[in-house]
């Protein structure tokens, strides 16, 4: 072997190497800020309350949804999410307190997590959670991966399949009216006030004070207060809530534990990078006695 | 070293008349035209009309195959840390074959993503927007980093065919850094592959659901990239005719058994330490596919391979890498991808399109073409450079 005039070219340029990949990743982690699923979640972001027993299923939600979206209007109501809706009424045959079937009427739309799986796991950053408490979407950076319905636990991102060049469309609570100082397209549409509007923790606090008030009408639980920890939109609800098709969850977030892979990506990246140039160096002269003699046993 | 005489002539590109070398060629080559046809296809007409995708089931088997193949193109990282990092210099026969597989297997995992994309004009953004947290943020650039790698690995097999002897001479002293940032990126995301499907706890079955699965991911790469380097080894000596050294295939053999064990120990480790032997032997759909993963595809190659008697038998050197590639990795990236993703609308189904197929199949025999093209042009065994410019 003829590896003695190059070797310490070799250690040089190694050394350079390495030093450019360790500024890469130095530039890695300080140049960009944490996602906001991580981010704490302000105490004044807003949210909704939904209150199952209020709701006769007039769809004046799902219609006011779809003006408010410009989303193309059909005959039917919409009977599930989709690029085309945004929010739909749910009807379900759930078994009433006196135990007689009875069909209840379950508003969907983005649950708007506290920590959502979308925003954590989309490649671009398109899908961000706002300070105010919707989770918005920019349709200018998504590449349309569809990593975020994977994402999301209760099936919220739709992808527009019959377009070539086809994107994501979800909920955004109305950002837009939002910041214009108005309610949601939905609450405002609701003539029942099943559909309630405000800064999560009042609502939060509401809720537990009807659950309170009427202890017979209702669960005693809010939905939404800690499925996949925590969610924007809450709901109330007389039947149990898995027969409202409201998916059973843990407290934990959705991304808890992959945004706990990722930080750790530079100290990954540094602990490979040291211990294989560590090996390169222990085993590079045993490596070449080695190769002398090849493993004799398995050599027949 | 190899104990055969250098040889200047190398095989000239033609193809013979008629033998089986070339009828496969020629099934390779129809496969890419037709495949090729069906991908622009997609392109034009989107992936409603082109694919079996729904918002329930929005990844199928191109992404299946993606996840696989990047398992499976593990061996260039492999092969190359056994080599120029660990310096059991008696792999060096076996090395050639597999970084060449590893660009190509790359090229193929980039042209089904772009396939997949719902907009693949876009394909570019996540270099201009950045998402840290985001798993895919992460595998796309160490896949683009990665393939820059590997084609900068290959190069000499090119420059030393054309005689070009300046970027030969800078090749093999960059060779340990090269080597060595091509190791990190490839742990970060063959292990980030893992940690993907940690954003779906609410999807993935409670036997595959595990904080483990980075690590899981990442062991399994290694044990694929040991299996692909056995068969690329025996398939580039067949076509550059070429004798076999049998200590390449015990050595890598034992090696594969090794890491099929760790791997075993894992899986098992995890499924008792989280208490989920009950799902395991619930005999229930999910419970036999993980039954599939682990019994021929984990246990029974590292009998194959680890039984010094069994491990000597050339039947094994096929049979027990392939059973690996099929059922440990092969399996073990559809069950996540699809079989067992679980808590979905009952009438949700997927079955593949044939335009799914046909382009799916398409890239993949471009790819082993261009790889079989590879073997017959480059300087893939015996390189003269290698001994002159050391390492």
């Amino acid at each position: 072997m003829t590896t003695q005039p190059t070797q310490t070219v070799t250690r040089r340029n190694f050394l350079k190497g390495s030093g450019v990949a360790a500024l890469a990743l130095w530039g890695l982690t300080a140049t960009t800020p944490a996602a906001a699923s991580s981010g704490a979640v302000d105490d004044d972001a807003f949210g909704m309350l939904i209150d199952i027993t209020r709701c006769h299923g007039c769809n004046s939600c799902a219609l006011a949804c779809k003006k408010a979206n410009d989303l193309p209007l059909s005959q039917d109501p919409p009977t599930c999410l989709d690029c085309k809706s945004y929010s739909y009424i749910n009807e379900c045959e759930a078994a009433a307190p006196d135990s007689a079937e009875q069909t209840r009427y379950v508003k969907r739309q983005c649950m708007h997590c506290l920590h959502p799986g979308c925003v954590s796991a989309c490649t671009v950053g398109a899908l961000r959670k706002t300070a105010e408490g919707p989770v918005v979407y920019d349709s200018d950076k998504c590449i349309g991966c569809r990593y975020c319905q994977y994402a999301c636990p209760f099936g919220v991102p739709a992808y527009e399949w019959n377009n070539p060049l086809g994107l994501i469309h979800k909920c955004e609570m109305c950002f837009e009216r939002l910041q214009a100082g108005e309610q949601p397209a939905c609450v405002e549409a609701c003539p029942t006030g099943a559909i309630q509007f405000g800064r999560r923790k009042d609502l939060l606090m509401q809720a537990h004070a009807r659950i309170n008030f009427d202890p017979d009408r209702y669960v005693h639980k809010v939905y939404g207060e800690y499925e996949a920890g925590g969610t924007s939109v809450l709901y109330l609800s007389d039947v149990p809530f898995a027969d409202l098709g409201l998916p059973t969850l843990s407290d934990q977030s959705v991304p808890h534990y992959a945004e706990g892979m990722m930080t750790k990506t530079p100290v990954v990246a540094l602990t490979v990078a040291a211990a294989a140039t560590g090996l390169h160096f222990a085993r590079k002269d045993k490596g070449h006695e080695a190769a002398d003699h090849v493993d004799q046993e398995d050599a027949s | 070293m190899t104990s055969q005489t250098p040889t200047l002539r190398q095989t000239p590109f033609a193809l013979p008349t008629f033998n089986r070398e070339s009828v496969i060629v020629s099934l390779l080559a129809i496969l890419t035209l037709v495949g090729g046809i069906a991908g622009v296809g997609r392109l034009f007409l989107g992936l409603g009309s082109t694919t079996a995708l729904s918002d329930v089931y929005s990844w199928g088997i191109w992404i299946g195959f993606d996840f696989l193949l990047i398992a499976l193109s593990g061996v260039g990282f492999t092969m190359a840390a056994v080599v120029h990092v660990l310096h059991l210099e008696q792999f060096k026969p076996a090395l050639r074959p597999a970084i060449l597989f590893g660009l190509l297997g790359y090229v193929a995992v980039l042209l089904l993503l772009v396939l997949d994309l719902g907009r693949p004009d876009r394909f570019y953004h996540f270099i201009l927007f950045w998402n840290v947290h985001s798993p895919l943020f992460e595998i796309s650039w160490c896949v683009l980093l990665y393939t820059t790698v590997l084609a900068i690995e290959v190069s000499p097999y090119l420059s030393e065919r054309l005689g070009w002897r300046k970027p030969l001479a800078w090749f093999f002293r960059l060779i340990t850094p090269v080597t060595i940032v091509g190791v990190t990126l490839s742990s970060l995301h063959q292990s980030t592959l893992g940690t993907l499907y940690l954003n779906m706890p609410h999807r993935l079955h409670a036997l595959w659901y595990t904080p483990l699965l980075p690590l899981l991911f990442f062991v399994s790469s290694v044990l694929a990239g040991l299996s692909v380097a056995m068969l690329v080894y025996q398939v580039a000596v067949r076509i550059r005719r070429k004798p076999l050294e049998t200590s390449v295939l015990t050595g890598l053999g034992k090696g594969v058994a090794g890491v099929a064990l760790f791997y075993l120990l894992l899986k098992l480790a995890d499924i008792l330490i989280a208490g989920k032997v009950a799902a395991l032997f619930a005999f229930d759909r999910p419970s036999w596919l993980m039954w599939a993963e682990l019994l021929p595809g984990v246990l029974l190659p590292a009998l194959l391979l680890g039984l010094p008697s069994l491990r000597r038998k050339p039947l094994m050197w096929w049979v027990a890498p392939l059973l690996v590639v099929v059922f440990a990795i092969g399996l073990n990236r559809f069950n996540a991808t699809l079989f067992a993703q679980v808590n979905l609308p009952g009438d949700a189904l997927y079955t593949p399109h044939l335009l799914e197929w046909l382009s799916t199949f398409g890239i993949l025999s471009a790819a082993a073409l261009a790889w079989y093209v590879g073997m017959r042009l480059l300087v893939i065994f015996d390189s003269r450079a290698e001994k002159e410019f050391g390492h």
